[in-house]
This record gives structure tokens, sequence and C-alpha cells, in this order.
């Protein structure tokens, strides 16, 4: 028999569930820099669940909690570059605060009000995206106009598990490969698509293999080991900005919140799970390691904690107090150079508005 | 292949499909950022040969051949034009570009809303348009309907080299995403003489090819040539009729149309598309809306059935002609 | 297509790929004079794709073939004919579907205008283009090259229409202002009002680098007219619109003034009938009539009781011309001839949806109040249902226009030849007035005599006039 091709999807895990090494480190990695990644995952925490309870308070629309993601949010978001581009899903926050995106511009988006999308620091990220996976393929466009400018960047993309059965996601995994592109997809698999599991989207025994099909470097990782984390985005990024084209990296993790605020869970999955979930959550492994190293410990905790709550609350009460949009812009941002019948509708809703006071 | 424009030289009698590659050609040469991409493109030259020569000019990071998904060619094209490129994207026939309307209507068209203009979409995507060339299924959509709804894009469909070559340069110059449909009817039906010398022709407005006192004549497309005969054929029974082509479909430039009727009081609207709900509808509602009192006749609409467009044997019968659109002509001027 | 006569079939060469232009005969299967049934293989040509074997379109008899081995064959040309044997099996005709790519081919052109049939030297044919406002200058397409270049179809699909057929699009003239639909459609767009753009293109056409000049300097915004501007058909008729332009203006900005009727938007109707008489007859009127106008007011304090205002009109007109003759009279302005009436006959002014007219309340002077009354709405009845005769509407001596029924206190009516007068009366009002020791209200009718100083002095038609004042203010 003459074998045509075949493949192996390497898995990375080094910090295990119970916070002990189960692998050696790579190397030179340091685990002093874990620290301040730990404590903005922490925030993360934090605004996640104050997010939540603004939800349930009234006080924010539908919402999509992050929570048990932490580890793989901000250690994707923590491996790029300031003019590399971030395609999100709906979900990343972790990531995108590293790229310095705002909670207040994620309550905006949100709370209903389109300036959320109008990032204030990280200027060519994408924003938000409701068509699942289109996010990939955008920033396969993307990855392709800093390889036909020949730009150092590269481009990295989010989706979930569901998000991997989309045909957008396998044309940006077949772009990726066609054009060997300086991409990245991360393929957040927290086990569930609103009530839909992991095992009913695919026959493939991993979703990583799916970059097999595309010729891209595939990689599995426990998406709650931050260190494992850190290390797939370090080789996927360096094969990236050395021509070496794209990868899928496939994050283990597991939802521990509903798909969105507007979702019950308990209505197709069972409580036991969820237990198991927290079980191998990231925080604890990771609070655990750090403590053992000396390099946290429950004081530090409490008043970090004590001081992203001021922080997020900060946020919250920016959100809060923003004044709505006025009317005209819902026209305003429509074309570079309106239409003459735009700006008349434009006109025929201020006056509308001000007879109405 | 020297790079020099041909502007030097005297202009060259071209098709339409030609101004189409001259556009283009112009284009890349004086900004970088343009990049043509689609199906065939490359060394093919595109299957109606409207990139002919520009892989050779310009080499294969201008001009791309794309895997074989219109999803893929619209998801990049949307990628690239939001981070700061020009693309020009071909969707080799109308009756593909189906996948491709998940990315415009929710991507391309809202990006520059979505982000409060912090992003924006300047992409053109060049669509061989419509019937008549005795294709099999699905090369013959008349599909202009399906975008000129959606807030955000503009939709402009030549009708003369001329126009082909000065509208596309706009298109390309836009700052905002355009839907350009190239009628392939008369992609080579005749020549015209268009100089290569950049000059944009604008957007947003109507094309006034005839002038006339007894009917307003509005069509676009490949339907300019019948409605033109129909023009000549009426001029010879004593009929004056103005004639309009629309050009720009959305934003639509109904100001010259409600001029006109307000000199004749009378239109007649001229599309391939199928009747119900095509864009003569919004023509005619605004016509109720706006030149109600200018209006002597009710304004006839000329279009293709409520049917998909038949295979090659029917097609001249779905499609408007020349007696129909008289004949409509006819029934309007009845009125006074 | 097929041509065929009686019982004879040419054979024209299919396309035998996808848009092939020729194929070289290889091997003939038959020759002339053979029987040849349906099917049976023909020949065998070499194409560039391949060697294909073509098999016979009918069953007979071989007429003619087009060539020899080695001989190139366009496609839809004739490569054989056949006189077909009815006895023998046949195959029907199906349509030619007209799939022809590059090369001579008979090109079905839509709209069915007419085939142009090939050529038997295998030039390219060229599909005419008829109509539109386009001078057509065809010129003929090159003819293919030699050797093994193949004619580009340019399409993967379907037959497409191809010419080299050169068209240039005309300046186009609206509203009197000539330009190419391009330049138009710039105006519109850059804000411009094209008619309003100094033209320096050949023949009084504007261009596109005038209306970005106009744009640039702001010296063509469209005015506070309404968009929508009908052109009459004068305006459109006339070639030298353009020479209506004025010179420009001494800052250096072109001006255009156009008279009301460009920018009118209602729609010109033939005058007919009765108004179509009027202004003929007013614009005769005002040729020759030299008009003078006295004006007062009669005072109708001292009625007594409820009157019929025309009645006492009628009365008081008939006094001031028994006062004074001299204004119920006819003047013929040619022959200088007046003629002095005896009797009284009043034109009445009667105002219609049709227009004004003035039917003759004959003798006047003889009638009591219930005599006028009743001859007044008689002839208002008969106008009404236009049953009043033609002899009626003319022959009066005097005029009388009652104007005051809607509005107006003076007038200046018009005198219509021969007669030399008319009174128009206005709006009743009660008026404030000065009485010796005080002030009163009186009610009181204004009072206008015009009449044509031609046939009537001053004095006579003051005196006239106080003739008439007189008898109106009597108490009845």
């Amino acid at each position: 028999m003459t074998i045509a091709a075949h493949f192996d999807i390497e898995y990375l895990q080094y910090l295990g569930p119970d916070g002990k090494l189960v692998a050696d480190l790579p190397k030179g990695f340091d685990p002093k820099s874990l620290l301040p990644l730990f404590k903005q995952m922490l925030f993360v925490r934090v605004f996640d669940t104050k997010s939540i309870a603004l939800q349930r308070t009234g006080k924010l629309g539908t919402y999509a909690a992050c929570l048990g993601h932490e580890a793989t949010h901000v250690g994707i978001g923590s491996s790029m570059r300031p003019e590399d581009v971030f395609a999100p899903s709906y979900r990343e926050y972790g990531a995108q605060f590293m790229r310095g995106v705002q909670p207040r511009e994620v309550l905006m988006y949100w709370g209903g009000d389109e300036r959320g999308n109008d990032f204030q620091i990280p200027r060519n990220d994408y924003p938000w995206c409701v068509p699942i996976s289109t996010q990939c393929l955008m920033a396969a466009g993307a990855a392709l106009a800093f390889k036909l400018r020949k730009e150092p960047r590269i481009a990295v993309a989010c989706c979930g598990d569901g998000g991997s059965s989309k045909t957008d996601f396998y044309a940006a995994v077949n772009s990726a490969g066609a054009y060997k592109l300086p991409l990245v997809l991360c393929v957040i698999n927290n086990g569930w698509a609103i009530s839909v599991p992991r095992s009913a989207q695919t026959g493939a025994e991993t979703l990583a293999q799916k970059g097999i099909a595309g010729g891209l470097h595939c990689l599995q990782v426990d998406g709650n080991d931050l260190i494992a984390v850190l290390e797939a985005m370090r080789r996927a990024g360096e094969r990236a900005r050395n021509g070496e084209g794209g990868s899928v990296i496939e994050f283990m993790t597991y939802r521990l919140h509903d798909h969105t605020t507007a979702d019950d869970a308990r209505r197709y999955r069972g409580e036991d799970e969820v237990k198991a979930g927290w079980t191998r959550e990231p925080m604890l492994r990771l609070r655990t390691f750090l403590t053992a190293k000396k390099l946290w410990d429950e004081a530090q905790e409490k008043a970090w904690l004590e001081e992203c709550g001021k922080l997020v609350d900060v946020e919250i009460n920016a959100y809060l107090e923003s004044k709505v949009q006025p009317v005209e812009a819902m026209f305003d941002y429509l074309y570079a150079d309106p239409p003459p019948d735009l700006l008349a509708q434009r006109a025929a809703a201020i006056a509308l508005e001000k007879r109405n006071g | 292949m020297a790079e020099k424009t041909a502007a030097n030289a005297a202009p060259a009698a071209i098709t339409l499909i030609e101004a189409i590659t001259q556009a283009l050609a112009y284009e890349m040469r004086n900004d970088k950022s343009v990049v043509v991409l689609g199906e065939d493109v490359g060394v093919n030259g595109g299957v109606f040969r409207a990139t002919a020569g520009l892989s050779a000019t310009f080499g294969p990071e201008r001009v791309l051949d794309t895997p074989l998904d219109e999803t893929t060619i619209a998801g990049l094209t949307v990628g690239m034009a939001s981070q700061g490129m020009k693309p020009v994207a071909e969707a080799q026939f109308d009756g593909f570009m189906y996948p491709m309307v998940d990315f415009i209507v929710c991507h391309a068209a809202r990006m520059r809303y979505r982000t409060r203009g912090r992003l924006s979409c300047p992409m053109v995507l060049r669509v061989p348009w419509g019937g008549g060339i005795r294709a099999p299924e699905h090369h013959s959509e008349a599909n202009e309907s399906i975008f000129t709804n959606v807030p955000g894009l503009r939709v402009v469909m030549p009708s003369s080299p001329a126009r082909a070559y000065g509208m596309l340069l706009a298109a390309i110059r836009e700052p905002d995403p355009v839907i350009f449909f190239e009628p392939k009817r008369i992609y080579r039906q005749y020549k015209e003489v268009v100089a290569d010398d950049g000059e944009a022709l604008p957007l947003d407005v109507c094309y006034v090819l005839r002038d006339g006192t007894d009917l307003t004549l509005v069509t676009w497309g490949a339907q300019v040539k019948e409605t033109l005969e129909a023009a000549d054929a009426l001029a010879k029974e004593g009929i004056s009729a103005e004639v309009i082509d629309v050009a720009t479909l959305k934003p639509l430039d109904f100001a010259t149309i409600a001029e006109s009727v307000s000199k004749t009081g009378r239109c007649v609207i001229v599309h391939e598309a199928a009747k119900t709900a095509g864009f003569g509808a919004e023509i005619a509602a605004r016509l109720a809306e706006e030149s109600m009192y200018d209006l002597v006749a009710p304004v006839e609409r000329v279009t293709g059935y409520d049917t998909h467009i038949p295979l090659f044997r029917l097609e001249m019968k779905f499609l408007p002609s020349v007696d129909k659109i008289v004949a409509a002509a006819k029934r309007a001027v009845a009125h006074s | 297509m097929a041509n065929k006569t009686a019982s004879t079939k040419k054979f024209l060469l299919p396309d035998l790929g996808e848009g092939l232009p020729d194929a070289t005969i290889v091997e003939w299967f038959v020759k002339v004079g053979d029987t040849v049934r349906l099917d049976d293989n023909l020949v065998s040509m070499e194409t560039a794709k391949a060697v294909v074997e073509v098999p016979s379109p009918v069953s007979g008899k071989v007429l003619k073939l087009a060539g020899g081995a080695g001989d190139v064959i366009v496609t839809g040309t004739m490569l054989a004919e056949f006189e077909i044997d009815p006895s023998m099996p046949q195959r029907a005709e199906g349509q030619d579907t007209g799939h022809h790519h590059g090369g001579a081919a008979a090109h079905e052109t839509h709209g069915g205008a007419g085939t142009d049939a090939p050529s038997d030297n295998g030039h390219q044919v060229i599909a005419s283009d008829e109509g539109g406002t386009i001078s057509d200058a065809g010129t003929p397409a090159p003819k293919g090259e030699a050797g093994e270049k193949r004619d580009d179809a340019g399409t993967v699909v379907g037959a497409m229409q191809s010419s080299d057929a050169i068209r240039t699009e005309a300046a186009v003239a609206v509203g009197g202002v000539k330009a190419m639909p391009a330049v138009r459609a710039l105006a519109r767009k850059l804000g411009v009002d094209i008619a309003r753009v100094r033209a320096t293109g050949p023949d009084g056409v504007v261009t596109m680098d005038d209306v970005k000049r106009a744009a640039a300097d702001g010296s063509a915004k469209p005015g506070a007219a309404p968009a929508s501007r009908a052109v009459t058909q004068q305006v459109q008729d006339t070639p030298a619109a353009n020479a209506q332009r004025t010179p420009m203006s001494a800052t250096g900005r072109p001006m255009r003034t156009q008279p009301p009727s460009v920018q009118a938007s209602g729609q010109p109707e033939q005058l007919k009938g009765v108004r179509r008489n009027m202004a003929r007859v007013m614009a005769d009127a005002h040729a020759k009539v030299v008009p003078t106008t006295l004006v007062d007011d009669a005072d109708l304090h001292a009625w007594i009781g409820k009157q019929d205002i025309t009645a006492r009109l009628i009365r008081s007109i008939v006094a001031a011309c028994k006062a004074v003759p001299a204004l119920n009279a006819w003047f013929d302005g040619d022959k200088l001839v007046r003629t002095m009436h005896p009797h009284v006959d009043i034109g009445i002014a009667v105002d219609t949806d049709d227009g004004l007219f003035v039917p003759a309340l004959r003798n006047a002077d003889m009638l009591d109040a219930n005599g006028v009354r009743g001859a007044i709405q008689r002839l208002r009845a008969q106008v009404e249902d236009r049953s009043i005769p033609a002899s009626e509407l003319s022959g009066y001596t005097i005029s009388l226009s009652n104007f005051g029924m809607f509005a107006g206190r003076y007038a200046t009516p018009v005198v219509v030849p021969p007669t030399v007068a008319i009174i128009g009366a206005g709006k009743l009002m009660h008026d404030v007035v000065a009485v010796m020791g005080g002030i009163e209200v009186h009610r009181r009718m204004p009072i206008s005599l015009t009449f044509d100083h031609r046939a009537a002095t001053g004095g006579e038609a003051a005196r006239f006039l106080k003739a008439l004042l007189d008898d109106l203010a009597r108490p009845n």
C-alpha cells in the first residue's frame, strides 16, 4: 500500500487542571511572565461577572459571557503585536482588552450603540461579528493585503467549534493555504454551539485537522492552560511572520456560562457536566501554580479583585452615562458621499424628532 | 508591454469589454492599492477577457486567480478593502453571485456604518449581467433588485463603452462598495472611441441620451439599445421620446426623471428583470409620490415576465423588445 | 440555417467543438454520385482539438463536396450538398442553436432582424446594428490571421453578438442647451445649472470643462426656480436658442436672462370660440380707440326701499344718453363719420366660463323697470344655454360692465368700436362721506366712464356722467 498523505495532530499541555506541570516548560519560558496575564484574566472575569449582572438588571442588552475562556482569550491577545489585526467573533473580550479595546466599548455594543465598534486604540481590528465565521475569511483577506503589500503583519481570527462547520471557515482555511497567508485561525472549542454539542458538529476527530485540508499547520492545545496557549500562539505567529503560511489552532476549553444571557443551558446540558468543567477551569490551575511559586497569594488577589471592581465600575458608569446618539447618526455612516435622497430622509428624521420634542 | 498610457496615441474605438480592461489598467497603473481578483482573471484574462493582458502587465500580485468559491472571493475582497486596499473583484457570472450576498449585505454594506466610519469597504464587485447571449441556465440573471434595497451599497450599470470606462473609474475611486453590473449582451456589440485619459464619469446621476417632448423612456443596461431603437421608430410616427439611461440604480437620481416627466407627462420604464418588485417598481412609486400631477397617462413598465429567464429557444420572447416598448409608448401617448 | 430547394439540402459545417472556427478535411468516405444513408459516416475532419467523424444529415445522393483532403472549411459554410431521397429515412429539421463562436457564421441577430448570409470565402460577418440617435461608421472586420491563431470567442458559454461597427453618441439638446449626456450628468452631479453655464464647445455645445469650471467658480448655481422646468415647444424648435444668450457681464460672470415663457410650467392651449373672439376684438379696439376714463361715485343714500340695481343703472344710462346724445353714438374712425342714435340699445357684459358675451338690451329707453328686469333675465338665460342669436350679440349703441358684483371700484373698461362709450359699475360700498356738519355713512356705487376721445369731448363725457349720477341718486 502506498500512502498518498498522512497527518498527525500535536496536542500541547504544560499545566494540568490541578496546577501541576505535566510537561517541561517550553524552552526559555519564564513563569513570572504569567503573573500580569493572570491578573488580566482576573480582570476579565470581574468584567464578565458585572456585565452579566448589568444584563440581568435591565441595563444591558443580550450579552455573550466569556466565563471559562480567560486563558485562551488573554493568551491569544497578548501574543499579538499592535500592528497585527484581530478578528473576533463576539466573545473574546480577554483578547480584545489586550489589544486596547476598552470595556466600555464592549458595553456600548451590547448596549445597542454602534459606537462600541469604533475602537479608539486598535483602529484596524475587526468589530464584533455576528455572521458566524465570516470574520475568518475577512481576516484571510486582511492577511492577503499584508502579504501583497509586503508588510510584516499577521491576522488572527477566532471562531467556535460550531463556527468551524461554516463555509466561510473552510474558505478561510483554503485561501490561507492557496495563498500561503500570514493567518492564524483560532478555533475555540468550548464544547457547545448554543445547544449543539461538539460531537454533532463534524465527523472529524479534531477540529484542528480541518486545517490539514488547506495545507496549514495544525495544533490542538489545552485552552485552559495559559502556558500551552502562549506556546501555540508563539509558534503560529513565528511561522506566519516567517512566510511559512497559516495555522489552525484548536483551543480545548469549556463554556461555563450560557451561550448568551438569552440562553438557558440547563435545557440541554446537565449540571454534572458544568461542575466537571469548573474543576478544569483556567483560573484555578494558574492560581495554584503561581501561589506554589510564591508569585501570588490570597491577599494580593483580594486587593487586585477590589481594584478590578473599581476599574470596571468606571467603565460601566461611562457606558451608563453615555447619551443616545442623535437620530441623524442613523444616516451619517452609510456613505462617505451621501446621496440627496438620503440627506432628505435625514432631514425629515431630524424634523420629526424636533416636533416630537 | 509598455506601461505608458495610450493617452499619447490617438484614442481607439473599443468595445464595452475593452473599455473595462482599459479602465482597470489605467487605475492599476496609477493606484498601487488596486488589485483585481476572481476566477480565471489571471492568465486567461477572465472568461469574457475583461482582464486580458493585466496579469502580464502587473503580475500575479496585482491580478489574483482565486480558488473556485464565490464566498472566498467576496470574503477576501471585504477583508482587503477594510484594510486599505482597493480590490476589484469579478464574479464570473450573475447567476453565481448569490453566495456573495452574505458578505455584500452583512459586511460590505455595513462596515462603515457598523464602526461609525472607523473601517470602510472601498471595493468594486464586477458582475457580467443579464440575458440575451443564448447561454445555459444561471448565466443570464438580471438580479439588480436584490441589491437596490440594501442601504450602504451602490448599484451601477453602464450601457456604453464610454460610460463603462468612466463609471468603472468612478466606482473604483468611490470610498464605498459598488456592485458594477456589466450587460454582457452588449459587451462587444459596437465600438466607441474612448480616450484613456483617466476621466471618471459621475455616479449617482442619470444620463439623458435623447431629448424628447411626448414621453419619457427610462431604462438601463442592455435595454438601452432597444429603447433607443424604439425611440427611432416612434419618431418616424411623429412621437418624440426622451430617453434616460438610469446608469446608477442606487442611489437613484430621481430628479432627472421627474424633470423629464414634468415636461412630457408620460413615462415608460423598460427593464429586463422580472416585473414584480423589479427596480421599475421603485421608479413608478416615486412617480406616484412626486410626479402625480405631471402625469397625464398611467406609468407603463415593459419588463421580463414574472418567470425565470427561459433557455435560449424562448429567451428572446422573454426579453423586452422594440415592439413591446413601442406598444407601451403608444398606449401612453393615447392619453392626453 | 439550411438553405433548401425542393429536394436538395446544403449541409453547412457545424461547430464541431466549442467555438471552433474551422476544420480541415482529412478523408471523404463518399464521392459525388454516391447514395448515402442518414448518420452514415460522411467525412473525417481535423479540428484544433481532435479528429472528428461527421455523419450524414440526410439520406440521399451526394451532389457536391466542398473540397478535398487537406482543405480547410470554415464553420457554417457549405461542406456538402445532397439530393434528398424521400423514400429513405430522414431526420426532422431542428433549429439552428445559433452558437457560432468566432469565424463566419449565420448569426441570428437579436430581435430577428434578418441574418447575414455567410459568404463563401469565409470573411468574418459583421452583425449590423440599426437605430439609435447614433451614427454608424461601420468598418469591416479584419480578415482572420492565417495560421494557427484561433479567433477568441470571448465567452465560455452562449453566443455573443460581436461587431466592429463604431458609434458616437451625439450631443443632446434639452431645454435649448446642447451637451453630451455625460456632461449633462456631471452638471447635475456637481449641482450646476447647465442652462447657466458658459458654453465653449463647437456649435454652442457645453463641454465637461465648462461644467467643471462653473462648479469651481460657483457661477452657475441653480436658481430659485423649481427643478421642474417644462420647455415650451417654441423654445425647443428654435435652433438659435443659443443665440439668446447674453454677452458676459462686466464682472466676467456669465449671465443669461430668459423670457418668462421658458420657465412656465403650464400647458399651452389654443384659444377657441368666445375667448378667441374676445382676444381679437379687444386687440382691434386697442388699436383704434383713444380711451379716456372719468370716475366718480353714485350716492344711493336717498334710495327708498329695496330696488333693482341693474334696472336703476340702465335707467340712469338712458337718462344720460338723453342728456348727452354724443356718447350714444357710433364712430367710424376710417371714414370719420359719427352716427348718433335716437334709441338706446345697451350692450350688457355677461361673464361665462367660456368667455365674455355682450348681448344687447334693445330699446332700453322704452322699457320700464319691470321690462328691464325681464329683458335682462331673458338675455342671461339665453347666454347661459347659448341660445342667443348672433344678431343679439352686436348692434348695441353703448355698453355696461357691472363688474362690481365681484370686486373692484373703478376700472378702465374697453370701448369696443363702433360704440364710443362704456360704463363700468363697481362694487357697492358703504362709504364714510363728509357732509355739512359732520360725517355720514352712505351707500355708494363707484362709476367709471370710458369714452373714445376721437368721438366725444371731455366736457360731453363729464356732463354725461353727471346726468347718470344724478339719476342714480334719485330716491326712486
